[in-house]
C-alpha cells in the first residue's frame, strides 16, 4: 500500500470520522495535547538546566533522572497520542505540511541527541553525578535539546495556522433532530 | 466588554499585530506555549514532592524555592503574551465564555499559591514533614494541578468557544 493510500485510509476511518464530527472532541484532544507537551517540555527542561549546571546544581544528576523521566515518558506517550488522533481527521493535508514534516524531523533529532547523551557523558556519571554541571558534550546535548523543543512548540503552532480543519461530514439534508445540534463542527481554521 | 474590544482593536498596537498577524500571532502563542511548560513543570514537581513522589533527597522549601522564580517567570512571560494576544485579537479573545472562566480560576490557583508560600515561610523548618502529611495539603497540592489543566485546556477552548452553546457570548449575533 503507498502512503497516499495510506493517508486516506487513515483519513476515512471510523475514528476520525467520529472526530471530525464532533463538536469538542477535536478541542479536548487538542487541549490534551498542549497538557502533555506542556509536561514533556518542562521536565526536559528541568534536566537540560540540570545538565548546564544553570538550576538544581546541588542535586544529584542520576537521582533527578529516576525523579523525573518517568513522568516525561508518560507525558510524551500522551502528547503522541493526541497527536495521532489529530493527525488521522485530516491526513494527508498534514503530511504535506511543511511544518509538519519539521516537526518530526526535529523529534526524530530530539531522539538522537538523547541516545548520544547515554552513549557518551552518561557513560562517565559516577564522575560528575553530584558535579553542579555535567561534562561538554551533556551541555552540548542540553543546548540542542532546548532549541529542537521550542522549535518544535513554534512547528505546532505553525501547523495549526496553515492547514484548515478537516471538514466535518454535511448534516442530513430534511428534517430535524437533536444530533443534528451535536454534530457539525465549524470549518474555520483552528488558531 | 464588545465596545472596549471595538475600541481595542483600533489602537496602534493592535492594528500592528493584525497587520503582520501571519507571524506575530504564531510567535507570541509559541511564546505563550513555551511559557506553560515552564509554568506546569514547576507547579507538577512542587505537587510531586509535596505527595512524596520525587525530590524526596531535597526539602519542600528547596524543591518550592528552585522552582518558585521559575514559576513567576513563566507567570509573568504569559501575562504578558497573554495581554499582547488580547490587544492584538482583542474581539476573539474577550467575547468568549473561555477567557473569562480561566481568568476566574488563574485568580484562583495564584491566590492558592499565594497562600501556601506564605504559610511555608511562616514555618519552621521540623514543621514542613508534618506539613506535607496533611490530608488537606495533599488535597490542595493535586487541586491546583487539576485546575491548571482546566487553565490550559480552557485556554485552548478561546479558539472553539461554540463548545459552550448558548453560554458563549460569541454564538449570540
Amino acid at each position: 500500500m503507498d502512503i497516499e493510500a495510506l493517508l486516506k485510509t487513515l483519513e476515512a476511518s471510523g475514528l476520525a470520522t467520529k472526530i471530525r464530527d464532533s463538536l469538542f472532541l477535536f478541542p479536548l484532544i487538542e487541549s490534551t495535547h498542549v497538557i502533555g507537551l506542556a509536561l514533556v517540555f518542562g521536565t526536559i527542561a528541568i534536566i537540560d538546566l540540570r545538565l548546564l549546571g544553570i538550576a538544581s546544581t546541588q542535586r544529584s544528576f542520576e537521582r533527578m533522572a529516576s525523579d523525573i523521566f518517568k513522568w516525561t515518558w508518560a507525558a510524551f506517550a500522551l502528547t503522541a497520542l493526541t497527536g495521532s488522533l489529530m493527525f488521522i481527521t485530516n491526513a494527508p493535508v498534514y503530511y504535506h505540511n511543511l511544518f509538519f514534516r519539521t516537526k518530526m524531523l526535529l523529534l526524530a533529532l530530539t531522539g538522537i541527541n538523547m541516545l548520544f547523551l547515554e552513549l557518551t557523558a552518561r557513560r562517565t556519571i559516577h564522575g560528575w553525578d553530584q558535579a553542579p554541571s555535567a561534562p561538554r558534550t551533556g551541555k552540548a546535548v542540553a543546548v540542542l535539546s532546548l532549541a529542537m523543543w521550542i522549535g518544535i512548540i513554534c512547528m505546532g503552532r505553525l501547523i495549526g495556522f496553515t492547514t484548515s480543519r478537516a471538514a466535518a461530514a454535511p448534516p442530513p439534508p430534511a428534517g430535524v433532530n437533536f444530533d443534528d445540534f451535536l454534530q457539525g463542527a465549524p470549518n474555520d481554521p483552528p488558531k | 466588554m464588545k465596545q472596549f474590544a471595538a475600541w481595542l482593536s483600533t489602537t496602534s498596537l493592535s492594528v500592528y499585530i493584525q497587520h503582520h498577524n501571519s507571524w506575530v500571532i504564531p510567535a507570541i502563542q509559541s511564546i505563550h506555549i513555551i511559557g506553560i511548560g515552564v509554568v506546569l513543570g514547576s507547579v507538577f514537581m512542587i505537587c510531586l514532592r509535596i505527595l512524596g513522589s520525587a525530590g524526596m533527597d531535597q526539602t519542600l522549601r528547596q524543591t518550592t524555592s528552585r522552582f518558585s522564580p521559575w514559576l513567576t517567570s513563566g507567570l509573568c512571560l504569559m501575562l504578558v503574551t497573554g495581554v499582547l494576544m488580547v490587544i492584538g485579537e482583542p474581539v476573539r479573545e474577550l467575547i468568549t465564555f473561555s477567557f473569562w472562566l480561566k481568568m476566574f480560576l488563574v485568580a484562583v490557583s495564584t491566590l492558592i499559591a499565594a497562600i501556601f508560600q506564605v504559610n511555608l515561610r511562616k514555618q519552621e523548618r521540623r514543621w514542613e514533614e508534618i506539613l506535607v502529611k496533611r490530608r488537606s495539603i495533599r488535597g490542595l497540592a493535586v487541586l491546583t494541578f487539576v485546575i491548571w489543566l482546566c487553565i490550559i485546556i480552557l485556554g485552548r477552548l478561546i479558539a472553539y468557544d461554540h463548545v459552550w452553546g448558548s453560554w458563549s457570548p460569541a454564538t449570540k449575533a
